[in-house]
């Protein structure tokens, strides 16, 4: 008996314990932390060198020697204490965020993306991604959609950027994103079709569990939102039966909210 | 006035008031099948770690781009049950949203404020990219990412951008065609970068790198486990194979001795005569229950007896009992039930 219970509390401990082993072991991986503040105190003494020359501050100095020394040490704390090599890290890059900010400019103040210089090669970038996921969709259905027009843009608009043209690029790019936007309503139409029936399997299966439920004789009839349900459930079931999905689809939104009622003032 | 310390210890007591009190160690063995209740537990801890709630990532990578926006791509479990998905975004200012489900179907999804709503209709993944310029901001020359991450998640850092700040620790780092990739714990994440005069760094020299030792002996730990897991189960599976085997026998052992005729006395029985000579003092009612035990070879199940003699429960058991004090008989427990046995040392006690 005393076999079965240590097994049956050993078993329950491993299976707690192996969801977060995975990530105990990997943050217990030490080396990553002296790559990233090693990398940073490169950057930083690089940053120093071009923003000061020899002559830097004393008190971004400081910072940058209490950056320094807490990468020392957390280069020989690796081996034989992770934890101070932790502490270690975030000491470094505590003081390496401070010289950043200091040999920032001063008086620039924190802009967010939409009104930086536009970086059209980032722009490039995202748009191609974006077509890749709608290619993707649009093959997975064989929906028969020509991308070729589009495929010759991209490279276009590549060599443009490339060769600096920024405004056959910027223009480019505009024409590439209407295209993209008309391909992604071809693709949208085309999987209505499948959409369709999958909404009418989803919409008959949830009717059915609906109508049970009302069909549950401790429900109180008489609240207005049992009649109310009935009407919505039989029109919905008319809806799909003609098709209508649109339609059908509000009108579930409609039913589903007035289930939620039903179910509150029934207490479930 | 004087305080007694009392024992918070509850102490046995042997109350002749009817209430029936079992005391069984086996209570496990006989209430409970073994091999269901450890299999019922190695597929608990086993669904445990895969056990999350719907709206939680399964999975979330994120790219940086030159310019700061980003890319996020999303793998989410949705509640089949329910015709739409409310998917929280990490900003407000979002483009080339694509959601599509687990067989690749393109959803519906209409962006409000910072989450879109999802026509899932069914659909139990959904699987989403989009393009977020809310995540990265700019002062000066530094470029600061930040995230209150729901999961723990990648990112990508743009080429030649070097990490300059960190307000946490990262469970990993690598570095893949110039760019660093880290992977960051859920909750708050801030990392300052700079597009720098030094690229990203290869790896740099490490002393003593314990990590392949915690690697090695993390698998010897998870292999031993396993192990000892497969030995212990294939041992109470003999096991409970064994009991099988021996319950199968008992019962048939009592089936044989309740066939016999009542008359015919098992030549182990106990000489009832002498037990009523060692102890003259019993009562008739009792010397009754003794005969009958005797006559079934020496031991008999409680209940058999309260339906020999139909006598209630209670009565029985303060028969039982009285007889069990007079060290007549002694009681075993088998299968939750009080088997009364004539002890074979009451001559010896005489």
């Amino acid at each position: 008996m005393k076999t079965l219970a240590l097994f049956t509390i050993f078993v329950l401990i491993f299976g707690t314990a192996s969801s977060s082993f995975s990530d105990a072991y990997a943050q217990n991986d030490p080396t990553v932390l002296l790559r990233i503040a090693t990398q940073a105190d490169t950057e930083i003494l690089n940053q120093l060198e071009n923003s000061y020359g020899d002559s830097v501050p004393s008190d971004v100095q400081a910072l940058y020697e209490k950056g320094n020394a807490a990468v020392e040490s957390l280069e020989s704390s690796l081996s034989d204490n992770v934890e101070q090599a932790k502490e270690d890290f975030l000491i470094a890059m505590k003081s390496f965020r401070q010289i950043s900010n200091l040999i920032s400019e001063p008086s620039s103040e924190t802009k967010s993306i939409p009104s930086f210089d536009r970086d059209l090669e980032s722009e490039l970038n995202r748009l191609y991604k974006y077509f890749q996921s709608l290619k993707t969709i649009s093959q997975k259905h064989n929906t028969g959609i020509d991308f070729s027009e589009i495929e010759q843009k991209f490279v276009l608009v590549r060599e443009q950027i490339n060769s600096d043209m920024h405004d056959e690029s910027t223009k480019t790019l505009h024409e590439l994103e209407s295209l993209i936007h008309v391909k992604n309503q071809k693709i949208r139409e085309h999987s209505s079709n499948s959409a369709s029936d999958r909404i009418i399997i989803f919409a008959l299966k949830q009717l059915e569990k609906i109508q049970k439920m009302l069909d549950d004789p401790t429900l109180d009839t008489s609240m207005p939102e049992f009649a109310i349900a009935i009407s919505l459930v039989a029109e919905i079931e008319t809806l799909i039966s003609e098709d209508n999905i649109p339609d059908a689809k509000e009108k579930f939104g409609e039913l589903n909210k007035i289930m939620k009622i039903i179910k509150r003032s029934n207490g479930q | 006035m004087n305080q007694e310390i009392v024992s918070m210890y509850r102490k046995e007591c042997l109350r002749d008031d009817g209430m029936l009190f079992v005391r069984t160690e086996a209570i496990f063995d006989t209430m409970i099948k073994t091999p269901l209740l450890v299999a019922s537990l190695i597929i608990v801890a086993a669904i445990m770690p895969v056990q999350s709630s719907f709206s939680s990532p399964r999975a979330l990578d994120l790219i940086i781009y030159p310019d700061g926006s980003t890319h996020v791509s999303t793998e989410i479990d949705v509640d089949p049950l329910v015709a739409d998905f409310e998917l929280d975004l990490f900003g407000s200012t979002i483009d080339n949203l694509v959601v599509v489900n687990e067989n690749g179907f393109l959803l519906n999804t209409e962006i409000i404020g910072d989450f879109a709503l999802v026509e899932t209709f069914g659909s139990s993944i959904i699987f989403v990219e989009y393009d977020i310029h809310d995540l990265v901001s700019k002062q000066g020359r530094m470029w600061t990412f930040y995230l209150d991450a729901p999961s723990d998640f990648s990112l990508f850092l743009p080429k030649n951008s070097a990490i300059v700040g960190m307000t946490n620790l990262p469970i990993n780092m690598e570095i893949i065609r110039d760019q660093n990739q880290l992977t960051l714990s859920s909750g708050e994440a801030e990392i300052n970068y700079l597009f720098g005069t030094s690229h990203t760094i290869s790896d740099p020299v490490i002393p003593d790198n314990p990590a392949p030792e915690i690697d090695d002996f993390v698998f010897l730990i998870i292999g031993g486990i396993a192990l000892t897991v497969i030995v212990v189960i294939g041992i109470m599976v003999m096991r409970t194979k064994q009991k099988t085997a021996k319950s199968v026998l008992g019962k048939q052992t009592i089936q044989k001795t309740e066939t016999v005729d009542t008359e015919t006395v098992d030549t182990e029985t106990v000489d009832t005569e002498t037990i009523f000579k060692i102890k003259p003092d019993l009562r008739e009612d009792d010397k009754e229950i003794v005969r009958f035990i005797s006559n079934n070879g020496g031991e008999v199940l409680e209940s058999d007896l309260r339906k020999k003699f139909l006598q209630p429960r209670t009565t029985m058991w303060r028969a039982v009992k009285r007889l069990e004090r007079n060290g007549i008989i002694e009681i075993e427990k088998k299968d939750l039930q009080n088997l009364v046995k004539i002890r074979k040392d009451i001559e010896e006690e005489k």
